[in-house]
């Protein structure tokens, strides 16, 4: 089953001499429970592709469908919505609110639905993520490991279509970073989820069903040749 | 870039927005301060004016100073001017009664005597006339004239008019003109009913010391001695209750202002300075030690005064000019010699030193903060805020939406921020409140002129005709005009309605048999018309003003207060219904209470037992038919010439006319000029804080940018977002506004009621004021949060979220 498919995917930046081509005509298709590794260098598009899968930007050109569903003309309002029931980031930066402990920043894509959290699923995460015990620490109170796992957590909290991972190893050191992709590996498995994860690490790269190499803005499929 | 510290303006222009708010922020504070401390200066310099001009400009005066003591004082050092007045009481000249004096030549300035034309008396035989009497009473006495002038003890002079001097607009008022003789001419009389010695000290004289010594050499008792309250409580140096009372008052609400000014300062610099410890943080991390991160810091903060201090000493000093501005226009003869641009060096040098010390010390705690970051934190991006180590358990949303939940959690947490937030909005109301005291003060101590106020009144003793109503009536200049009969009549009701300190002051009230006590005095019978009921409402205490009722049921309305001597007391008790018993020539008349007044805008010259109000049909059913006693007139326009003198010439004939118009624009000139800084404070500290609001909530929503974003990549929608916003800005405002609200009545309680009590100003809860607070606030809340929201919420999400 398709899950997700893009479409001529074209983003340019700046306009003159500081114009940049940050993605150029990207096509391809995911269909549901695959975890596809995105590498390649430094500035080379890699991000600008996942906001755009993520909504969180507009293409210049191009279309992207998610679940059947075209995303560039969704009104703002409605788009929020789209978002935390489709969509589940995970930033290199975790981004976790500072305020709210381990158990309510996995909750609250769900709270912001005004959804009733699903405990026994919310306690199979924390017990997945080893964050069983640290469900009532605050953030700051986590190594930086433990701050990505709660990351996860929330991106797997509402079972979205696909989970984008923009570096999730970035700020970790070798152990944490591998028990997280590890982590990742599990939950896309266990929960049959959709994960697009970018990484600079080809030895992570590998772990995916399929890896994408984007290189000044094209995309290309290691292995598969550009399609 | 040459030095580390060059990193400071780069960051500053880099971030203009977030610069911009920390200065405007600095920028009003020092506004506030500059201006209001300002205003007190020019206002104490205007209201210096304003009281010379009302009460004269001495500071001493010495009761039957002998020559000698008046020529000690005189030659004190210490003395600028002295001169010696002399009340000769009520005289005739021409056979029109006027009031004698004599003023010493050289003290004239002092006490706003000045002379129009002639000379000032100097010969026995010369006397000086006020304008309008030499005009209105001689048809027109011009210097060199003969008048005849007979005394309190029955003799005669002949006189020379030696000049003419300007009107007192309270002589005007009253219809007794003044005049003035020479220090000589009074050398013979015997019969002077007050004798002063004033003396006007030089500036920077400590006057209650002067004044101690000179009782003290001269060996003067102390009901000898008087003092210009008045204008010592200008000058600071009253050591009257009532001024202290407001010295202190003065005292505490600056405070408050310094204060506030820190306050506000503090909170800007507190938000933006914590929410960069992660850029201090990289800094350290590139190599930086504590004391360059605190040096960096600390730099920024000056940078960041250099540029606030210069347009909120501006706009400090604009605040002082629209307040000067306004009085010179309305008034230059009295403020002629205060320069337009009067420049309050106090006001500035403390806005400098406010602006300084708090940017030194807002930045110490934050430098201080930055500098302990440890650079692993800064690079890994977590602990960009310290947060309690206890483990945190529930959430609110169980209760309530989750955005509002959200909202009032990430207040809550934040403790310090939410308390500089409440703090900085607790004390803009508690100062509102506080100047609040001051328009109280101002309202019970100062009268101005009320709808009821003549122009002018026709005062006659044998009573006025419905002719001349109708005469009057029918002039094109008069805009209303309203007549009252009076009478003094013999009233009585049941005895027990009378006050026991009245009836103490009679001894024993005598009771006749049909129960009725025998009137110890005559009460007072007056009657209003339609317009003058009206005016009389907001006085009424009990009952109603229904003119049909009174005539077709025989109403009077009592009239609580009563002044006797001066005093104001209550001689009855009346409540309504009760009976009243009038003698009238044809027996007596029973008329019925039907409402009670607490006063009426006019005193009896005779003491009487009570007043009585009633229709005019009511009075002529009781007292018979009378014409009026007093006819007052308001005229279209107040400088209306001609209309007035064709009431002149209606005048005469045992009709006399006051004219009351420069006493009126005097009392008025009087409020004005305090109403002008008083609302000036209250004003400028509404502006401010209103502007401080939106500031603080500009700032806050600013810095939460990139938090905001996060929240709406993880799915919050723009309506959630608003009302996460808008509930953690509420939250502030509640807190702050119900702490101000409680605080600032509080606080305006204790000083009306240790402070003011000399006034006759009762504290009464500020409901009226609070409901006004509330309403700003929310709205000025919602509205400083909206527009930096619609900002972030119109940018990228990935504009912010990876902008860091």
């Amino acid at each position: 089953m398709e899950i997700l498919r893009a479409e001529n995917l074209s983003k340019t930046y700046g306009k003159g001499e500081t114009r940049v081509e940050a993605l150029k005509n990207a096509s391809f298709s995911i269909e549901k429970g695959e975890f596809i590794s995105i590498v390649g260098p430094s500035g080379s598009g890699k991000s600008t592709l996942l906001n755009l899968i993520g909504a969180l930007d507009n293409p210049t050109s191009g279309k992207v469908f998610l679940n059947g569903r075209y995303i560039f003309d969704i009104k703002e309002e409605e788009l929020a919505v789209f978002r935390r029931r489709n969509i589940g980031f995970v930033f290199q930066a975790y981004n976790l609110i500072p305020e709210l402990n381990v158990e309510e920043n996995i909750v609250l894509p769900l709270l912001l639905d005004y959804k009733k959290p699903d405990k026994e699923y919310i306690d199979e995460l924390l017990n997945t993520l080893g964050l069983t015990e640290r469900r009532h620490h605050l953030p700051n109170q986590l190594s930086g490991g433990q701050q990505q796992r709660v990351a996860i957590g929330r991106a797997l909290a509402a079972k979205p279509a696909v989970i984008l991972a923009d570096e999730p190893t970035g700020n970790l050191d070798s152990r944490n970073s591998r028990d997280v992709i590890d982590l990742m590996k599990l939950s896309v498995d266990k929960y049959r989820q959709t994960l697009l994860m970018i990484t600079h690490n080809e030895n992570y790269a590998a772990y995916g069903d399929r890896v994408f190499r984007v290189e000044d803005g094209i995309v290309a499929e290691l292995g598969g040749g550009v399609r | 870039m040459k030095s580390y510290l060059m990193l400071v303006h780069s960051y500053l222009k880099a971030h203009s927005k977030k610069t911009r708010l920390a200065v405007i922020s600095v920028a009003m504070s020092v506004a506030l301060v500059t201006g209001m401390f300002s205003m007190v200066d020019v206002f104490l310099r205007f209201e210096k004016l304003q009281v010379i001009y009302t009460y004269g400009n001495y500071h001493l005066a010495v009761k039957d100073a002998s020559d000698e003591e008046a020529s000690i004082i005189r030659n004190r050092i210490d003395v600028r001017n002295a001169g010696r007045w002399k009340d000769l009481g009520i005289g005739q000249i021409n056979g029109a009664d006027c009031r004698l004096g004599a003023l010493d030549e050289v003290f004239a300035g002092n006490m706003n005597i000045e002379v129009l034309q002639g000379n000032f008396p100097r010969e026995k035989n010369e006397v000086m006339l006020e304008k309008w009497a030499a005009e209105r009473l001689f048809q027109g006495a011009e210097t060199g004239n003969l008048v005849r002038i007979a005394f309190e003890d029955n003799t005669e002079k002949k006189f020379i008019v030696s000049g003419i001097y300007n009107d007192l607009g309270k002589m005007k008022a009253e219809g007794v003109p003044g005049v003035m003789m020479s220090a000589s001419g009074t050398e013979g009389i015997t019969d002077v009913r007050q004798n002063l010695f004033f003396v006007e000290f030089k500036s920077k004289v400590r006057i209650n010391r002067a004044v101690a010594e000179i009782k003290g050499e001269l060996d003067i008792a102390d009901d000898r001695i008087g003092l210009n309250t008045h204008l010592l409580s200008v000058i600071g140096q009253s050591e009257h209750k009532a001024a202290v009372g407001l010295y202190t008052i003065g005292a505490v609400l600056f405070t408050l202002v310094l204060i506030a000014g820190v306050v506000m300062i503090y909170n800007t610099f507190n938000i933006s300075v914590m929410e960069r410890v992660r850029q201090f943080g990289l800094l350290r991390c590139v190599g930086a030690s504590k004391a360059q991160i605190k040096r960096l810091v600390r730099k920024e903060g000056l940078a960041i005064a250099l540029r606030a201090i210069p347009p909120g000493i501006a706009l400090g000093m604009l605040m002082a000019l629209v307040c000067s501005a306004i009085l010179k226009f309305y008034n230059n003869t009295i403020f002629g010699e205060i320069p337009l641009f009067s420049i309050s060096i106090a006001g500035i040098l403390l806005g400098i030193a406010i602006g300084f010390l708090t940017v030194f010390m807002a930045s110490l705690v934050p430098a201080k903060k930055a500098a302990g970051v440890s650079p692993v934190n800064a690079v890994s991006g977590s602990n960009e805020m310290k947060i309690s180590k206890t483990v945190k358990k529930g959430f609110l949303s169980k209760l309530m939406r989750l955005e509002i939940a959200m909202g009032m959690n990430s207040a809550f947490m934040k403790k310090k921020t939410l308390f500089l937030m409440a703090c900085s909005i607790a004390l803009s109301i508690i100062m509102f409140l506080g100047f609040n005291v001051f328009i109280d003060f101002m309202h019970t101590s100062l009268k101005t002129t009320k709808p009821n106020t003549p122009d002018i009144s026709l005062v006659s003793e044998k009573g006025m005709g419905e002719e001349i109503f109708e005469r009057l009536s029918g002039l094109d200049g008069v805009k209303r005009i309203y007549g009252r009969k009076l009478a003094y009549v013999n009233a009585s009701f049941d005895v027990s309605r009378l006050r026991e300190t009245y009836k103490k002051s009679f001894g024993e009230i005598k009771t006749e048999s049909n129960g009725l006590f025998v009137p110890p005095e005559k009460s007072w019978l007056i009657s209003y018309d339609e317009n003058q009921f009206r005016w009389a409402k907001p006085d009424l205490l009990e009952g109603e003003l229904s003119a049909a009722r009174m005539n077709e049921e025989n109403g009077v309305i009592a009239v609580a207060q009563n002044l006797r001597n001066n005093i104001t007391t209550e001689t009855v008790g009346f409540k309504l219904g009760d009976k009243v018993y009038i003698d009238t020539p044809t027996g007596k008349k029973e008329l019925t209470v039907m409402g009670i007044l607490r006063q009426v805008p006019f005193n009896s010259q005779e003491l009487t037992l009570t007043a009585f109000v009633v229709t005019e049909k009511v009075f002529s059913d009781t007292m018979g038919e009378t014409g009026f006693k007093v006819i007052d007139i308001q005229l279209k326009n107040r400088k209306d010439e001609r209309t007035v003198g064709i009431l002149k010439s209606m005048a005469g004939d045992g009709i006399n006319l006051l004219d009351v118009r420069q006493k009126n624009s005097e009392i008025n000139q009087l409020f004005l000029t305090m109403a002008v800084f008083v609302y000036g404070f209250v004003a400028v500290i509404a502006i401010i804080s209103i502007l401080n609001i939106i500031n603080t909530m500009n700032t806050s929503v600013v810095s939460k940018t990139r938090y905001l974003g996060v929240m709406r990549a993880i799915g919050m929608s723009g309506r959630q977002l608003n009302s996460m916003v808008l509930t953690e800005a509420a939250t502030y405002s509640v807190i702050g506004s119900a702490a101000g609200a409680i605080i600032g009545s509080l606080l305006q309680k204790i000083l009306i009621m240790n402070y003011l009590s000399s006034f006759n100003i009762k504290w009464r809860f500020p409901l009226f004021q609070i409901a006004i607070i509330l309403v700003l606030v929310s709205t000025v809340t919602v509205f400083s949060v909206i527009s930096p929201l619609k900002r972030i919420r119109e940018k990228g999400i990935t504009e912010i979220v990876n902008s860091l």
